[in-house]
């Protein structure tokens, strides 16, 4: 498949072909501009390929209408670097936000938001405002924002591109155990501590193209 | 739930942004009143016309010097004329009666008129009014005729004026259309600029797309709706100042307003207020928030 953004000189993606398994834990590396996270916004249904196919859940969304998008997202939790948490709301309804606009009541959001809170390890935080957290506890927050609906898939952009390295191995053990109840988790790092200590399935792209695919992998 | 989550978003963000949420309010307020106003105007037309047109009359008066002849004539082809409905004759004394009539108020100058002075006439209505050109090509060159006079002619100069005003109403409420669409445009992008980062995790979370929209929409309607309220009160007020106020004597000449029609302008306003608003907050969510 391939991928290449309006006025680039060349692909962001050059006929990249992968395949990853439901429960696999995968890690894509690589330097900045090699693509990696034009990965995720493919697997999000945010940008299309001009060449080939995505299918994500076993579904084609390449030709995806984008009426259909909304739907689609509901079953792929993402996390990013930057948190994108909202400030002005606590931990507790950052996550009940996730669920009540795709229309769960405030009931659901009561019953499962205080048990996913307590999951990421955020028990006792929940009437923190983000700016009182710390960087690591505002991963927390959306990991369980993007936790909260049960999804397939897990996407993680650089989740701890903004963390120290203690802080960002706890964010890996949580992401860890979430792997272990059988989400799928994509993440894209240039972290090499992190991808070293983990030993998981290794994807390394340059220049937009997969120059190494490693189960239990290390980083370069 | 959701239908409470919309609303309260709705009347922040009408709040968050009072001023131009005012200003967007005043000028659809003010559109809309031009809007009422022509479309009001466009009724009083219908209903005078109903109600003139229906005794409309074309007169044929006769010279002075009209022989017998010439007069019996005439008669005898106007009642064979398929055109002609009825034939009213009427003679000097007649004509004086009802010059005496309608000058009742003018002494001096029913006084200064004799019978004689005053031209005998046919008066014609037609099967179709609209036919009047036809009888006056027939009749204009046949002896004896001083002038042929379309009543209709009188009235539709008239409604010629009410025209021009309605237009120039309709041309106002459309050029304060457009300052209150792109008013409602910039409104809504400021609002969700505003509330860029819960719209950018609703899409990520995968909020349906008309639930991201719809309080912007419904914030637009809603302010919408509020400038038709406006705009019908000051339609009000105008028919109890100034049709019944003091252009009350012009008013009562012609056909009176009446509050059936004023209400009639409330859902026309409100419809097309809400309807404007709502299509250009839509719009602009599409350029603006690629949902």
């Amino acid at each position: 498949m391939t991928k290449t953004y309006p006025k680039a000189s060349r692909p962001s993606l050059d006929d990249v072909s992968c395949s990853i398994e439901k429960g696999e834990f995968v890690f894509f590396i690589g330097p900045s501009g090699s693509g990696k996270s034009t990965i995720i916004k493919l697997l999000l249904h945010e940008v299309t390929p001009n060449k080939g196919r995505v299918i994500v859940n076993g579904k084609d969304v390449t030709s995806m209408r984008s009426w259909k998008r909304p739907h689609f997202r509901r079953s792929i939790g993402c996390v990013f670097q930057d948190f994108r948490l909202l400030p002005n709301r606590t931990a507790y309804e950052n996550v009940a936000f996730a669920l009540e606009v795709i229309g769960k009541t405030k009931a659901v959001a009561r019953r499962v938001v205080p048990e996913v809170l307590e999951l990421v390890g955020l028990g006792g935080k929940e009437h923190r405002y983000p700016h009182e957290l710390s960087g690591g506890e505002q991963q927390r927050v959306a990991v369980a924002r993007a936790f909260v609906n049960r999804p397939l898939i897990l996407l993680a952009d650089e989740p701890t591109g903004n963390l120290d390295p203690d802080t960002s191995i706890e964010i890996m053990r949580l992401l860890d155990r979430i792997n272990r109840t059988g989400t799928t988790v994509v993440m894209v790092t240039h972290d090499s501590n992190i991808v070293n200590q983990m030993r998981r399935r290794v994807v390394e792209i340059e220049s937009g193209r997969i120059v190494r695919d490693q189960a239990r992998g290390v980083y370069g | 739930m959701r239908l409470k989550y919309v609303l309260s978003e709705v009347m922040v963000g009408l709040w968050r942004n009072v001023t131009m949420t005012i200003a967007m309010i005043i000028t659809m307020a003010v559109s809309l009143t031009m809007l009422g106003a022509s479309g009001l105007m466009y009724r009083q037309v219908d209903n005078m016309k109903d109600r003139y047109y229906e005794n409309i009359e074309v007169s044929i008066f006769l010279k002075t010097e009209v022989t017998q002849q010439q007069r019996d004539d005439l008669q005898g082809k106007l009642k064979g004329d398929p055109l002609v409905k009825e034939v009213i004759y009427e003679n000097k004394e007649q004509a004086y009666e009802r010059f005496k009539e309608m000058y009742q108020d003018a002494p001096a100058l029913v006084e200064a008129v004799k019978p004689d002075q005053l031209p005998e006439s046919f008066r014609l209505r037609l099967v179709d009014p609209e036919q009047y050109k036809q009888i006056f090509d027939k009749y204009n060159s046949e002896e004896g005729i001083q002038e042929i006079v379309d009543q209709r002619r009188l009235l539709d100069k008239i409604f010629n004026i009410l025209g021009a005003v309605q237009n120039i109403a309709l041309v106002a409420a459309m050029v304060m259309a457009i300052a209150a669409l792109l008013l409602v445009a910039n409104t809504i992008q400021v609002a969700a600029y505003s509330k860029r980062r819960e719209v950018a995790v609703m899409k990520l979370v995968g909020a349906s797309n008309w639930f991201i929209q719809a309080p912007f929409v419904l914030e637009a309607v809603v302010a919408g709706l509020i400038g038709a309220l406006i705009g019908f009160g000051a339609l009000s007020l105008a028919k109890v100042f100034l049709f019944d106020g003091s252009l009350r004597d012009l008013t009562e000449l012609l056909t009176p307003v009446g509050w059936g029609d004023v209400l009639v302008m409330l859902p026309l306003m409100a419809g097309a207020g809400a309807l404007v608003s709502a299509v250009t907050a839509w719009v602009t969510l599409r350029f603006y928030l690629r949902v």
